[in-house]
């Protein structure tokens, strides 16, 4: 009887202790995606983000970028029209838009988080600066020769998502690839990163993202960039937005 | 003749086997018939109206657009909110469906405590649910015209669901997956379904279900009329049988040859039914009239007899389907001809090689006519029908000339009467959910057929903006254009939103700069091209009527040459102006392929018959009774439409049998020595009995179709019943006028 209860209890704890190795292992491992993709204090540099549509057609957009922690600053330069346009993201979905037509900037509504941004198949809860492992619930799918699986479900139930699945480098924790499935459990958009080591960081050297209902498709391009360089607070402000030249 | 009819008795199994084997094969084909009542793609392409509004559709994401009404005692309501707002995201996940808007994902651009969006009306997350937040969506709603009316009735009982069909979807398909996901969710408001995706789909069902109604009720009725006229069962079974092969074989061609099914190819089959089925009875008739003993020699005489005029009567007939061929607009009705041409060709076929055939093979016993002295002169109908006819006429072919003179001058006159009709709604019964749908669109939201007004040229200018208001102010002095909807109202809201002003800014670089804000917004790919190159107004025109119609193309176009500029160019299109198109289609048509079957039936039948004049006489008969059918129409109010415009020309390839008969009869008795008076006597009371269990049969059949639950189909039925009776009248009394007449004249 001892020896019956002995070994069943064994077992209970082996099979509770595996169901959390596994949960931790989804959320370290989360964890270790964040740390890749936010760990930098602030970065800048170029991004150039090029729009396909269907037809093939392409439309390309350039701006200089600034980011720190949970703020971010574009300054775009490309194409013609929209250059001088500038965007600023602070904490808690606030975001400023700077149109030097117009002057002042303009505080942007981000009610509808889903919506793409400025044309883009990213929407504004792609492009969110918030660590995965706040908004997103992991669970551990498989492990592939170099990848592991991973499965989030959003804590919010505002996203547009029902899960998304990523693939993770299995050396250096960084998204290979993310898919993006629908309220009807479809997957309808698929990011696909390509990263790069400079220094002691991953950076993003590309992302694609395919819209694959819609047939459209971004790549979003990083060069020169630059991580660490001590970019004060004060650039990510209001005041900020509006280039010096044109304040009186 | 006689080495003919020897040859097809011969040759009985071989033609029994072969139609057998070729009727089972096209019989299989049918399964793979599609319907298709889709007006837009029968137009021809190469009008310019069609070939825009078909490029519209394919450069702007769809023109097929229907709508869900959603009806309820006050939409602003957070229980009707939330049902509108579940069909929208349901819908929008069917396939075939490129985008659906209703009220709570339609575009908005406000500037409120929150900041600056071009977002949408409602926050899709938190439908407002308090008195005080319905109470500003309501006050939103009804102060902005791009809602108002458009998106909301203004008494705020109903909303639209709009749907747009993706531009390479199979409208049936689509609209029907759309109706079953809609009924499944089985919400409490009430629903309705319009707009021209929405009532194609509801006609190709009902053509379905008039099909399998229908077309057994025909064969009943007609197998009745059969019964009553030979009381044999071959009398009754063939006739019905060679019909039911001639419209197997006309299907599966249909279906082989990719045709589909249309709302004016669903007559067909009980067309080829009414009319095929006449020939036939013209055999058996012979059959039974001829005095043979031996039923082989009787088949053999009968059929030497009868196989000229049966072949005459098919070609005219079929003269009469042709000349659609090349008088009409629409591809469906020139299809229809090809189609019924050769399924009387069929027909005669049948009655000519099928029908003996059997009858030899399995030694179908008929009921001989036992009268050996007048041949049914004693019958119930020669004694109350036939008999004082011929007597009427002979005492007073003047007054009978003169009868027939007041009916065509009353009815020529009554034709200026014609109404004309290519409105699609009235192809429904009011009862009908599809005909309601359209009324509410038209009282509540202006209407359901669209008009786009295309702008070309810089959209980023303000000079080009600002053209485009115009434009729009302009529509809506129309008094049948309620609201218009494009890029340039877009750029106002957002100027306003941004504290500029409702005003298209003058400023350029404004205007660059706020598509940054609008770019990629799903709501302007309808509006408005990617290189922004080109822009659309779209717009409801709220009514039916041709003269208004034609109103407002005198002012648009007017409106286009006072405003033409060398920095754009504007074209317009829509549902209004196709079917002005169709409308004056609809004449011409009806005049063309009349006339074309007028002169196509004279000759032939002069040819046939060996003499020109013959055939003006043969022909003049139907035309006056034709004339009479088109004074009936206009007096009693029922219209010309892509249906009824068929019923003349059909009219007159069976109508013409009718004379034929007469005058072969009258020929071969007048030759064989009778007199005026006795060859007339003949003449009325042999061909006279064909020539009323024909129309009788015949005109049953095509009563039938009063029980359809399309409106034209009933009026078509009706009319060709109508025609059926004046061209058997006219070949009975107004004929033998005119021939005894010209005999007289001959004579003297």
């Amino acid at each position: 009887m001892k020896q019956f209860t002995y070994i069943f209890l064994s077992i209970i704890l082996v099979v509770t202790s595996g169901i959390d190795t596994f949960a931790q292992d989804a959320q370290t491992l989360l964890s270790k995606m964040d740390e890749v993709m936010y760990s930098p204090k602030d970065k800048q540099g170029t991004v150039q983000i090029i729009l396909t549509n269907r037809q093939g057609k392409e439309k390309e957009r350039e701006a200089i970028f600034k980011q720190k922690a949970n703020k971010s600053l574009y300054r775009y330069t490309k194409p013609e029209t929209q250059a001088g346009i500038a965007t600023l993201s602070l904490p808690d979905g606030v975001m400023w838009l700077y149109m030097p037509a117009f002057g002042k900037p303009k505080k942007i509504s981000l009610l509808a988080r889903s919506q793409a941004f400025t044309g883009t198949d990213f929407s504004y809860e792609d492009m969110a600066t918030t660590p995965y492992s706040e908004r997103y619930t992991p669970k551990f799918l498989e492990e592939k020769v170099d990848r592991y699986m991973l499965e989030l479900v959003p804590k919010s139930d505002k996203s547009k998502y029902s899960k998304v699945v990523v693939a993770l480098d299995k050396e250096n924790y960084y998204p290979i690839k993310m898919e993006f499935y629908d309220k009807g459990n479809r997957k309808f958009k698929e990011a696909t990163y390509t990263y790069e080591r400079i220094g002691s960081y991953w950076n993003a050297k590309q992302v694609v993202m395919a819209d694959l209902s819609k047939q459209h498709m971004t790549k979003i391009l990083l060069t020169n960039v630059k991580f660490d360089q001590g970019i004060p607070d004060s650039v990510f402000t209001v005041e900020n937005l509006v280039p010096k030249e044109e304040k009186k | 003749m006689e080495k003919l009819a020897k040859t097809i008795l011969k040759l009985r199994w071989l033609i029994t086997i072969a139609v057998i084997l070729i009727t089972v094969f096209l019989a299989y084909q049918i399964k793979f018939i599609e319907i298709n009542s889709d007006v837009v793609s029968a137009l021809p392409d190469d009008d310019p109206d069609v070939a825009l509004f078909k490029k519209i559709g394919s450069d702007f994401g769809g023109n097929k657009i229907g709508m869900i009404i959603v009806e309820a005692e006050n939409i602003f309501d957070n229980d009707v909110l939330l049902d509108v707002q579940k069909l929208t995201d349901t819908l929008s996940l069917l396939d075939g469906i490129a985008s659906v808007t209703s009220i709570t994902n339609i575009l908005d651009i406000k500037n409120d405590e929150f900041g600056f969006e071009v977002g949408s009306l409602i926050d899709v997350y938190q439908l407002p649910y308090s008195e005080e937040q319905l109470k500003q969506l309501k006050e939103r709603v009804i102060s902005k015209d791009m809602f108002n009316g458009v998106i909301v009735s203004e008494d705020g009982t109903a909303t639209l669901i709009l749907v747009t069909l993706t531009n390479d979807a199979d409208i049936q398909t689509a609209g029907r997956l759309l109706i079953d996901k809609v009924e499944s969710l089985q919400l409490k408001e009430k629903l309705y379904y319009a707009g021209m995706p929405m009532m194609v789909t509801a006609i190709s069902e009902l053509i379905a279900s008039d099909l399998l109604k229908l077309l057994p009720l025909a064969f009943l009725v007609i197998a009745v009329v059969l019964f009553f006229s030979f009381r044999s069962l071959r009398g009754v079974l063939l006739p019905l049988l060679s019909a039911a092969v001639a419209i197997i074989w006309t299907l599966g061609i249909m279906a082989l040859t990719g045709y589909t099914m249309s709302m004016v190819t669903n007559n067909i089959p009980i067309l080829l039914l009414a009319v095929g089925s006449a020939y036939s009875i013209h055999v058996i008739n012979k059959i039974n009239q001829v005095k043979e003993a031996d039923s082989r020699k009787a088949i053999l005489t009968a059929l030497s007899y009868i196989f000229i005029p049966v072949t005459l009567a098919a070609i005219t007939t079929i003269v009469g389907f042709i000349s659609f061929v090349f008088g009409s607009y629409l591809t469906m009705i020139r299809d229809f001809g090809i189609f019924t041409a050769a399924g009387t060709f069929f027909s005669a076929l049948m009655a000519l090689f099928f029908v003996p055939a059997v009858i030899d093979t399995f030694s179908f016993k008929g009921r001989k006519i036992k009268e050996n002295k007048s041949e049914g002169r004693d019958s119930l109908l020669a004694k109350y029908l036939l008999i004082p006819l011929k007597n009427l006429l002979f005492k007073h072919p003047k007054y009978t000339l003169i009868t027939w003179g007041v009916l065509l001058i009353v009815s020529a006159a009554s034709v200026m009467l014609i109404k004309r009709s290519v409105d699609v709604k009235e192809y429904f019964k009011r009862s009908n959910p599809a005909w309601q749908a359209e009324e509410i669109m038209m009282q509540k939201f202006g209407g359901s057929k669209p008009i786009f007004v295309s702008f070309k040229g810089d959209l980023q200018s303000p000079d080009v903006l600002n053209a485009m208001l115009k434009t729009e102010k302009m529509l809506k002095e129309n008094p049948n254009i309620f609201t218009t909807q494009s890029i340039a109202d877009l750029i106002v809201e957002m100027s306003d939103a941004l504290g500029e002003g409702r005003k298209i800014p003058s400023d350029r670089d404004k205007i660059e700069q706020m598509w940054f804000l609008l770019d990629g917004n799903p709501a302007l790919k309808q509006i408005v091209s990617d290189d922004l190159d080109e822009g659309l107004i779209i717009t409801k025109f709220a009514s039916s009527d041709l003269s208004e119609k034609k109103e407002f193309v005198k002012e648009m176009k007017q409106f286009i040459n006072d405003n033409s500029h060398g920095d754009y160019e504007i074209t317009y299109t829509g549902i209004p102006f196709i079917e002005m198109k169709m409308d004056a289609s609809l004449i011409q048509s009806q005049i063309r392929s009349l006339l074309i079957a007028i002169l196509a039936m004279i000759f032939v039948v002069g040819i046939i018959l060996r003499s020109i004049s013959t055939g003006v006489y043969a022909t003049a008969p139907i035309i006056a009774a034709i004339v009479v059918l088109y004074g009936v129409m206009g007096l009693t109010g029922i219209p010309l439409n892509i249906v009824t415009v068929l019923v003349a020309s059909i009219a007159l390839g069976i109508g013409i049998d009718y004379s034929i008969h007469v005058i072969s009869q009258f020929n071969y008795s007048y030759r064989n020595g009778k007199t005026l008076h006795d060859a007339l006597d003949d003449t009325i009371t042999i061909s006279g009995k064909s020539i009323f269990i024909n129309v009788v049969s015949v005109s049953t059949g095509f009563l039938v179709l009063v029980f359809s639950e399309m409106v034209p189909l009933q009026y078509f039925g009706i009319l060709m019943a109508l025609s059926m009776v004046g061209s058997g009248l006219a070949a009975l009394t107004l004929l033998p006028v005119i021939l005894i007449l010209v005999h007289r004249k001959r004579l003297s």
